[in-house]
C-alpha cells in the first residue's frame, strides 16, 4: 500500500493537471484580493448613507466553491485521465491489486484537496481581511480567523468530499465528460430543484445536500442559501462520510469486475 | 524443461464476440517464442489476460504456476510492453519510469541505467507526448525492462521502429532468451519472426493453428525436391523402392518427398544415373504462415476488389 500511495502521489505530482488547478485556485484568491480591494476603496469614497445600502458578501464561501469545483476536476481527471490514454494498463500491469490502486489514488487526492482548499479558504479569508481592514462593510463579519477556523476546516472536509466523489465517478463512468455533468448537478443543480420543493422538504432534503454539510459540521448552518440546516454536526460529518464510501464501493467493484 | 507462461483452455469472449477460443499453449525458457497471428486474432488479447488486465470468460493463464494478479511485485518477474500508448503523454520520460519504478520497489538507479540502455538518456526530461513512436517503443521496452524480470512480454515492439530499431530490438530479444529469459513476442510478420524466434505459437481467429519450432515448421511445409534427370523414369522407379514419394511433373522433373537431396544425389550416383539438377524446394515461412493462416484471416481483402 505504502508503494501504491508512494507511486501515485509521483503521478499527482508530474502532470499539468495538477498544476494548472493549483494555479486556478491562485488567480482566483488574487481576484478576491482586486474585489476586496475595490470595495475598500469604494468605502472610503462614500458617504454614510451611500455606506448603508452596500453591502459584500462573505468571501471565504466563493473560495470554498471554486476550490471544491477545480479538485473535484482534479479527482476525476486522475482516474478518466488513465482511461483516456489506456494508461490505466500499465498502472494495472505494475500494481494488479485494484482496490489498492483506488484506496491510494483516494488518500492522495484526499491529501492534496485538503491541504490546497483549506489554503484558499483560508488564505482569501486573511488577505481581503487585511486589505478591508477594520472597515465595518456590511456583509462582513468581524470575527478574527480563530473563530472561524473551524467553519474552515469544515469546508476543506466538504471540498476533500467532493474531490473523491470527483475521482470515484471518474472511475464508475470512465468519463471526464460524463462525471463533471454529474458533479456539476449534485454540487448546484439539485439544490437549486430541491429548494423549490414544497416545506418541509426543501429544508429536509435541502439539509442531505453535499454542499450543504460544510456549515452543518461547523455549526454555523447555511444562512441566505438555498441549502437546509437541520443536521446536526456529526450527522453531517456521517452524510459526508456516505458521499464519499458510497461511491469508492462501487467505483472498487466496477475495477475489479471490468477489463482494464 | 518447465514452462513458465501456461495458457490453459482459454476462451475471451466481449460480448457475443470470440476474441480467443479454447487457447491452450506453453512457453519455455532460454527461447524467443514468437506469438504468430493475423491483426485480430486474438495476440494482444491474450496478453492481457495473461497480465491479468481482461478477464478471461473461461480458463486461465499461469506465469511460474501462478496468475499475475496475485503477484505483489509483479515488475520484478514480468516485464511487459503491450502498446506504445499505454502512458501518459504529459509525463517527461524520466518521470513515467520513476513511478513505476516506485510502484515496485525498484531503485532509482535502474531508471537512469534503462533509460540509457534504450538510448533515451538525452530526451528523459521531455514529454511523451513529443516522442515519435518508436522512442514511445523504446520507453516501454525501458518500463519492461525496469523490474530486471525473467518473463517477458512484447506486443508488437518492432512498430514504428527504423530498421537500426528494428535490429537493436531483435539482437536484445535474442540476448534476453540466451540469458535464459523467457520472450513471449507477438507480431503479425512472419518475417520478422524468421529472424527472431526460435519457437511459434500461431493463432487465427483465437484458435490454435501451430505450436512448433521454426525448423519443424520449415520441415512440414517442405514441398520435396526438385530432380531432373534424362533417366528420369530409372531414377524415379529407384527412389520409390527406398521408400520416397515420386511425382513426375508435367515438364518430365521429378518432385520427390521422404527423401532429401543428399540422399537423392548419392543413389543416383550410386546407380550411375545422370542428375542435371537437384533443388530442394522449401516453402517460404512467409508463405507457409500465410497458408495457415488463410482461412482464419478477421479482415481478409476480398480478391475480386484488389485484382482490379
Amino acid at each position: 500500500m505504502i508503494d501504491a500511495l508512494a507511486a501515485e502521489w509521483l503521478k499527482i505530482r508530474t502532470v499539468r493537471s495538477t498544476l494548472i488547478v493549483l494555479v486556478v485556485l491562485a488567480v482566483f484568491v488574487g481576484l478576491m484580493a482586486l474585489l476586496a480591494w475595490y470595495a475598500a476603496a469604494a468605502w472610503d469614497a462614500m458617504t454614510p448613507e451611500q455606506r448603508s445600502h452596500m453591502a459584500v458578501s462573505d468571501l471565504p464561501p466563493l473560495a470554498e466553491w471554486v476550490a471544491s469545483l477545480a479538485l473535484a476536476v482534479l479527482g476525476v481527471l486522475t482516474i478518466t485521465g488513465e482511461y483516456g490514454t489506456g494508461m490505466i494498463r500499465t498502472t494495472f500491469a505494475a500494481m494488479p491489486t485494484r482496490g489498492a490502486v483506488l484506496t491510494a489514488k483516494a488518500g492522495v487526492v484526499a491529501a492534496v484537496a485538503y491541504v490546497t482548499g483549506l489554503a484558499a479558504v483560508v488564505a482569501t479569508f486573511s488577505v481581503t481581511r487585511l486589505i478591508m481592514g477594520g472597515r465595518p462593510i456590511p456583509g462582513q463579519s468581524p470575527e478574527p480567523l480563530s473563530d472561524r477556523l473551524p467553519l474552515f476546516l469544515a469546508m476543506a472536509f466538504s471540498i476533500t468530499m467532493f474531490a473523491l466523489l470527483g475521482l470515484f465517478l471518474g472511475a464508475i463512468t470512465r468519463s471526464a465528460a460524463g462525471s463533471i455533468a454529474i458533479l456539476v448537478a449534485v454540487w448546484h443543480l439539485v439544490p437549486i430543484v430541491v429548494s423549490h420543493l414544497p416545506a418541509p422538504w426543501d429544508e429536509r432534503i435541502g439539509s442531505l445536500m453535499p454542499a450543504a454539510l460544510a456549515g452543518q459540521l461547523a455549526g454555523v448552518g447555511n444562512p441566505d442559501s438555498v441549502y437546509g440546516s437541520l443536521l446536526p454536526p456529526l450527522v453531517a460529518l456521517a452524510v459526508m462520510a456516505a458521499y464519499v464510501a458510497v461511491p469508492y464501493g462501487l467505483a472498487a467493484l466496477r475495477l475489479n469486475r471490468g477489463d482494464a | 524443461m518447465w514452462s513458465v507462461i501456461e495458457v490453459n483452455e482459454l476462451t475471451k469472449r466481449y460480448g457475443s464476440a470470440v476474441a480467443v477460443d479454447d487457447l491452450t499453449f506453453h512457453v519455455k525458457p532460454g527461447q524467443v517464442t514468437g506469438f504468430l497471428g493475423p491483426n485480430g486474432a486474438g495476440k494482444s488479447t491474450t496478453m492481457r489476460v495473461i497480465l491479468g488486465l481482461d478477464r478471461p470468460t473461461s480458463g486461465q493463464a499461469l506465469v511460474n504456476g501462478r496468475r499475475y494478479a496475485e503477484m505483489r511485485r509483479p515488475m520484478r518477474e514480468v516485464g511487459a510492453l503491450l502498446d506504445a500508448g499505454t502512458v501518459h503523454g504529459g509525463r517527461t520520460a524520466l518521470d513515467h519510469l520513476r513511478w513505476l519504478a516506485r510502484s515496485n520497489r525498484i531503485g532509482k538507479d535502474r531508471v537512469v541505467s534503462l533509460l540509457e540502455l534504450v538510448g533515451l538518456a538525452g530526451v528523459a526530461r521531455k514529454r511523451i507526448r513529443t516522442f515519435s513512436l518508436g522512442m514511445k517503443q523504446r520507453l516501454g521496452i525501458a518500463a519492461a525492462l525496469l523490474g530486471d524480470p525473467d518473463v517477458l512480454l512484447f506486443d508488437e515492439p518492432v512498430n514504428g521502429l527504423d530498421p537500426d530499431g528494428v535490429r537493436w530490438i531483435r539482437e536484445l530479444m535474442r540476448g534476453l532468451a540466451a540469458e535464459g529469459r523467457t520472450v513471449l513476442l507477438s507480431s503479425h510478420l512472419m518475417s520478422e519472426m524468421e529472424r527472431t524466434a526460435d519457437h511459434l505459437v500461431i493463432i487465427g481467429r483465437g484458435r490454435l493453428i501451430a505450436d512448433t519450432s521454426v525448423r519443424e515448421l520449415v520441415g512440414r511445409f517442405q514441398r520435396g525436391v526438385l530432380v531432373r534427370s534424362p533417366r528420369a523414369g530409372e531414377l524415379a522407379e529407384a527412389l520409390t523402392t527406398r521408400g520416397a514419394t515420386v511425382v513426375t511433373e508435367p515438364d518430365g522433373r521429378l518432385t520427390v518427398t521422404g527423401l532429401d537431396a543428399v540422399e537423392i544425389g548419392d543413389l543416383a550416383a550410386g546407380r550411375a544415373i545422370p542428375v542435371h539438377e537437384v533443388t530442394p524446394h522449401t516453402a517460404s515461412l512467409e508463405d507457409t504462415y500465410l497458408r495457415l493462416t488463410a482461412e482464419t484471416t478477421a479482415y481478409a481483402s476480398s480478391p475480386e476488389r484488389t485484382a482490379r
